[in-house]
């Protein structure tokens, strides 16, 4: 008697087996006798005029190489990272080419042997374009990502509220900046515009403060060893102590978004009910869907973040990302590669700069940048003394949500300074 | 478990009747029978639910980063994942915040939704509308529900606006962290509380209507006709909405999720076991970490499971299940109950033969 339910769970397990091995005769990527070749390519503009970028490419593309198809799926930013991730685990529902930031997650998935080396894949013309933003992809002497756009943060803000305020110069220093934020207070106006929902927002703030507070070589070193024993990472916490203490972000900061509707913090800028907010080059993009009339916001300023008074760091240091295309290691190599270099052409880095109004990776399409912030944020970008990647994305997810996290936390006032880099340490021992 | 008794029950049927010698046995058509018509939900139920639990328990035992395999692309930790675990504050503060829901929501949802449903029992006039409007909120999405009420309880939302405009100064209700819960505990009663009505309303109708007439005979008033009728036989209902309210309780993720974020929920002080489980598997890309927090989550919610079944749920499950064991504990407590009764009038009939022989 007690046999018959191992009996069914038998039953059950060989049915079971062969439902897998079902699955196993499909395939993302393929190339049948006549050489033909389908690419799956999975990047994460899914709105508006960025989704029709990489459609009008792609139709060129297979336009010029009629055998190659190219089935584009855009994918939510938010829930990128989870997908991919899934998707890479089996070669059949891998994409062939994909978006990717770089840092961490792709040293985990060259460290899963997941990424093509595409050091001979990417054309020499290519390389020379992007020049060193091309490090971004590259680990050891491999390059396994080619950058489609360099993304430096700084500080973006309103024209008009700041003259309305009666500030008349960008502030160069922490303590300028600090006048600032009590100006605009007085003239009713929300200093800074801050999505501390999702954290890194409010994060940033400490990456820039630690980057002015510590010497170049104290931030290296910490980059490599994620210690943060110098006192320079509490004096940053500190700094944006400061800031909150002045009462400089909107009402509600800790349950606002960061790009999601009017409501947002970039929402807050486009609508001019806040003066300023801390991000990368992607803003002049994303408050152009948030205005009124999705048109540019006409009066958007740039200027970096502010030397802090007595920091060690250098003021001309730049903070960023680089947004890189990767492909799988088992897609077909000539036109995977043929299609990347395709999007890196001079051309049709021209149309990304249109489409997102943020500085493409290819110096040659640099010239097409319109707006002035754009073009100050991409000049502060050339003449940086580094550029060193967003702390989140170089520490990889596990590191860096602990450290954003954390920073909220401080913001809420239910940790300290010292408890940011705490939370760092703590989090080493959970991955 | 059901697979076993059936068969049983099959093969005592056939010993009953074996007429003629077949080819096959009874037994054995009959066990084939069971297995084939069964098979697909146990597939289901194995493939769904049985082996992401066992994967999740392997996936526990390594630090990984979801990349590859664990076995390869990971480090094989021990119990050292479940050691940090619970150690963690966010995480004991998870769990509290998750037994806050369980008692609270048990304690104004319950009464509440008794009341409602003893109103709405009563025939007036567009009862039919109050039971549609009560049930409204549980149709509605958790993510619309949660963008909704967030939107109204910001700062600046439509809440302290109305507040203001008679007088009175609201509050953060969603970011001040000696509200958050409180708003959290609001909105879930808001939410499901409909749920609950429906079901007590469900258990009232299937009273009888002759004892409510026999007793108003009696003269007994309403209320006394509410509490010593309709409480008494709603207590099967009652019980089934408890453990339905506690685990809910135990899993609650998805309003915490869209209300807070998976950010802010610890820091406002509203985050879940499930919240903790997301922030700090997917989130933080620590799959092997997020797993051990999903064993450890599992086991919790079984435990109370199995214990409310054992000690709440029991009576009302007695006579469902016929299995051995249980009516073999039945017969003992049978002949026990039956001892004590010949005993009693043993005693009984002893001392009547004192108190004669007196």
């Amino acid at each position: 008697m007690r046999l018959k339910p191992l009996i069914a769970v038998a039953a059950a397990t060989a049915t079971l087996l062969s439902m897998g091995a079902c699955g196993n005769s499909s395939s993302s990527s393929s190339s049948d006798s006549n050489g033909k070749v389908t690419l799956t390519m999975w990047h994460n503009s899914t709105t508006g005029d960025g989704k029709a970028y990489y459609e009008g490419v792609a139709k060129a593309f297979e336009k010029k190489y009629p055998n190659v198809t190219i089935k584009i799926q855009a994918i939510q930013d938010e829930d990128f990272k989870g997908k991919i991730q899934t998707a890479l685990q089996d070669p059949n529902s891998a994409p062939d080419i994909f978006f990717q930031r770089g840092g961490q997650e792709m040293q985990n998935m060259v460290d899963a042997d997941q990424l093509m080396d595409l050091t001979d894949v990417i054309s020499s013309d290519v390389k020379t374009s992007v020049g060193s933003a091309i490090d971004a992809g590259t680990i050891g002497d491999k390059v396994y990502a080619i950058p489609f756009t360099v993304t430096p943060g700084g500080m973006w803000y309103s024209k008009d509220l700041f003259k309305k305020a009666g500030i008349d110069k960008t502030p160069t220093t922490m303590a300028e900046l600090k006048t600032d934020i009590t100006k605009l207070k007085d003239a009713g106006i929300a200093p800074v515009a801050l999505g501390a929902k999702d954290a890194w927002p409010a994060a940033h703030w400490w990456y820039w403060s630690a980057l002015r507070e510590c010497s170049t070589d104290t931030f290296n070193a910490a980059m490599k060893s994620k210690k943060f024993d110098d006192a320079c990472w509490n004096r940053a916490g500190k700094d944006v102590q400061s800031i909150q203490k002045l009462g400089a972000f909107n009402d509600g900061y800790l349950t606002t978004s960061a790009q999601q509707g009017a409501n947002s913090s970039a929402g807050l800028l486009a609508n001019h009910k806040a003066a300023m907010e801390l991000m990368g080059a992607w803003e002049p993009g994303v408050v152009k869907d948030l205005t009124a009339d999705k048109k540019d916001m006409s009066d958007l300023g740039y200027f970096q973040f502010p030397a802090v008074d007595g920091g060690e760091g250098d003021a001309k240091a730049l903070m960023g990302g680089a947004d890189s295309f990767s492909v799988y290691k088992t897609a077909p190599k000539k036109e995977a590669g043929e299609f990347l270099n395709f999007l890196m052409t001079k051309e049709n880095q021209e149309a990304w700069v249109k489409a997102f109004s943020a500085p493409p990776a290819n110096k040659d399409a640099q010239s097409t940048v319109t707006g002035e912030a754009l073009k100050e944020a991409l000049n502060a970008y050339n003449t940086s003394s580094s550029y060193s990647m967003w702390l989140d994305t170089l520490f990889g997810t596990n590191v860096g949500n602990a450290l954003n996290a954390s920073v909220v936390n401080m913001l809420a006032g239910k940790g300290t300074p010292a408890d940011i880099t705490k939370a760092a340490t703590d989090a080493a021992a959970k991955g | 478990m059901e697979m076993s008794v059936a068969g049983k029950d099959a093969g005592k049927a056939t010993s009953g009747r074996r007429q003629k010698k077949k080819l096959v046995p009874d037994k054995w058509r009959k066990g084939f029978e069971i297995t084939v018509l069964s098979a697909p939900a146990i597939i289901i139920f194995l493939a769904f639910v049985i082996l992401p639990v066992v994967m999740a328990a392997y996936y526990g035992f390594f630090q990984w980063k979801g990349y590859g395999s664990p076995s390869v692309n990971g480090k094989f930790a021990g119990f050292q994942n479940y050691i940090t675990i619970l150690q963690d504050p966010q995480f004991q503060q998870a769990v509290w915040h998750n037994g806050f829901v369980v008692v609270m929501s048990l304690v104004v949802q319950g009464p509440l939704a008794i009341i409602f449903a003893l109103l709405i029992n009563v025939k007036m006039k567009g009862r039919a509308l109050i039971r549609t409007l009560i049930f409204v909120p549980y149709v509605v999405s958790e993510v619309i529900v949660g963008t909704g009420w967030s939107l109204l309880l910001q700062s600046k939302g439509a809440v302290n606006d109305l507040l203001s405009k008679i007088g009175l100064k609201g509050a953060d209700w969603i970011a001040d962290p000696k509200i958050a819960i409180w708003t959290l505990l609001f909105v879930i009663s808001w939410k499901y509380l409909g749920f609950a009505v429906i079901l007590m309303l469900a258990g009232m109708q299937s009273i009888p209507e002759e004892l409510y007439e026999a007793a108003r005979v009696d003269g007994a008033s309403f209320w006394q006709q509410q509490w010593k009728i309709t409480l008494p036989l709603l207590g099967p209902t009652i019980r089934l909405w408890a453990f339905l309210s506690i685990i809910g309780s135990l899993q609650l993720f998805d309003l915490v999720y869209i209300i807070w974020g998976q950010y802010v929920s610890a820091t406002a002080g509203t985050s879940t076991m499930a919240t903790y489980m997301v922030l700090e598997g997917r989130g933080a890309g620590n799959y092997g970490y997020g797993s051990a927090v999903a064993v450890i989550l599992f086991i919790i919610s079984l435990v109370i499971a199995m214990v409310y079944q054992k000690f709440v749920l029991n009576r009302d499950l007695e006579g469902a299940i016929t299995d051995e064991k249980s009516e073999k504990k039945r017969a003992r407590k049978e002949a026990k109950a039956a001892a004590k009764a010949a005993k009693a009038e043993q005693a009984e009939g002893s001392a009547v033969a004192a108190r004669s022989a007196q």
